[in-house]
């Protein structure tokens, strides 16, 4: 959530949920969080990098060969899937 | 090079007054002039009443030692004399802080820089809502355990999260 | 750059902020060739690049007026929605808002590379 609350345009998105998971051995089930979706809004989008900076697992990086470009708004609206995709 | 830069905090009576002693005194390269909005008089803390604080800073023309005064005026009905007799090249810087932060500068032509002028209210004032960041819904609320009908799972017992440089004053709107 | 499919095309820029350099960067680092710099010939694509205040806006539709046949590029983030100043209240929220945009190029800014793309988005699609 830190690139999504760090974000001056507010242009990332996500949603996520909690799971419980039991480990072998452990006394309570433990809790994680799961991503459901996270979507970047790239028409707003000021390339600041700061989403990047801030993630603690360095989940995001940079991209540095894609021209995005696209024929209606909603194109520039990415999901995890096309953010992920080669 | 840098020498330290001392801050004089005068009255508001005093404002030109002074400025014309320093540019008398040799700081004749005037660098700039701003406003800040404080919450409350630098040299009055028990007053909790925001005030502008109208800062200048001026140099001797070789850079080598530099001046900055600063005076409070009151929010409501905000007005200081303007100082573009002694330094011509504050009238952009005046006429700029005009506009931003409804000051009125007695002496100063006063014409329009970049606003219209029915603009509505000056922007930079802190009452001044900055109604997008209040209408559309912050994304950095979600939270894990907060499911999407507002139910709470786990012990999401935390505060919720308010949007860094969104005043809570804002949000009460 | 052999494989790019080869794009003439008259461009006129609106440049209204810093956008407006990556399309001068495009020229200056050899991405655009200019033919003819003085051009009296109708421009085929029109660049918004920059932000688009609500003052600009009038003037900004009286070049896409005066060009009706023009695709219009929506360069930047700027144009796009605002971008950075999409919470400011001088700035339009999109040059869409008031008039058909043919294609959306997302940046702050985008590079020159991208404008090119661009260009051959266009062309490719068979709008010019």
């Amino acid at each position: 959530m830190l690139c999504v609350r760090e974000c001056p345009a507010w242009c990332i998105h996500l949603d996520s949920h909690t799971e419980e998971v039991s480990e072998p051995g452990a006394r309570r089930p433990k809790k994680v969080n799961v991503l459901d979706t996270f979507d970047i809004d790239y028409s707003l989008c000021m390339y600041c990098g700061i989403c990047v900076d801030v993630c603690p697992f360095d989940a995001l990086e940079w991209d540095q060969h894609r021209a995005l470009i696209g024929t209606t708004r909603e194109s520039l609206y990415l999901n995890k899937e096309e953010l992920t995709s080669e | 090079m840098n020498t330290p830069l001392v801050m004089e905090v005068i009255d508001a009576e005093d404002w030109q007054a002074r400025v014309k002693q320093m540019d008398s005194d040799g700081f004749t390269f005037f660098d700039f002039l701003t406003v800040i909005e404080r919450e409350s008089d630098r040299r009055n803390s028990a007053t909790q009443a925001p005030v502008l604080e109208v800062v200048v800073r001026v140099t001797q023309p070789d850079f080598g030692k530099s001046q900055a005064l600063s005076t409070h005026v009151s929010v409501i009905d905000p007005r200081l004399a303007s100082i573009t007799e002694i330094y011509p090249g504050a009238d952009w810087h005046e006429r700029e802080c005009a506009e931003m932060f409804g000051i009125e500068f007695a002496g100063n032509r006063a014409q329009a820089l970049l606003r219209h002028e029915n603009a509505g209210a000056p922007p930079l004032r802190k009452s001044v809502v900055l109604s997008t960041r209040v209408i559309v819904e912050w994304p950095g609320a979600a939270e894990p355990e907060i499911q999407d009908d507002g139910r709470k799972v786990g012990n999401a017992s935390r505060r919720r999260q308010r949007p860094p440089g969104v005043p809570e004053s804002w949000l009460q709107t | 750059m052999s494989s790019r499919p080869e794009v003439q095309v008259e461009i006129m820029t609106a440049g209204l902020a810093c956008c407006t350099l990556e399309v001068e960067a495009a020229v200056a680092g050899g991405h655009l060739v200019a033919i003819t710099g003085d051009s009296e010939q109708a421009p085929q694509v029109i660049v918004i690049a920059g932000t688009v205040t609500d003052a600009l806006v009038p003037s900004v539709l009286d070049r896409i007026e005066k060009y009706p046949l023009a695709q219009i590029m929506s360069f930047g983030a700027c144009a796009t929605s605002g971008g950075p100043y999409w919470d400011s209240p001088p700035v339009s929220k999109g040059i869409d808002q008031f008039a058909d945009v043919a294609v959306y190029v997302a940046g702050c800014p985008p590079r020159p590379e991208a404008l090119v793309a661009a260009l051959v988005e266009l062309a490719g699609e068979k709008i010019l």
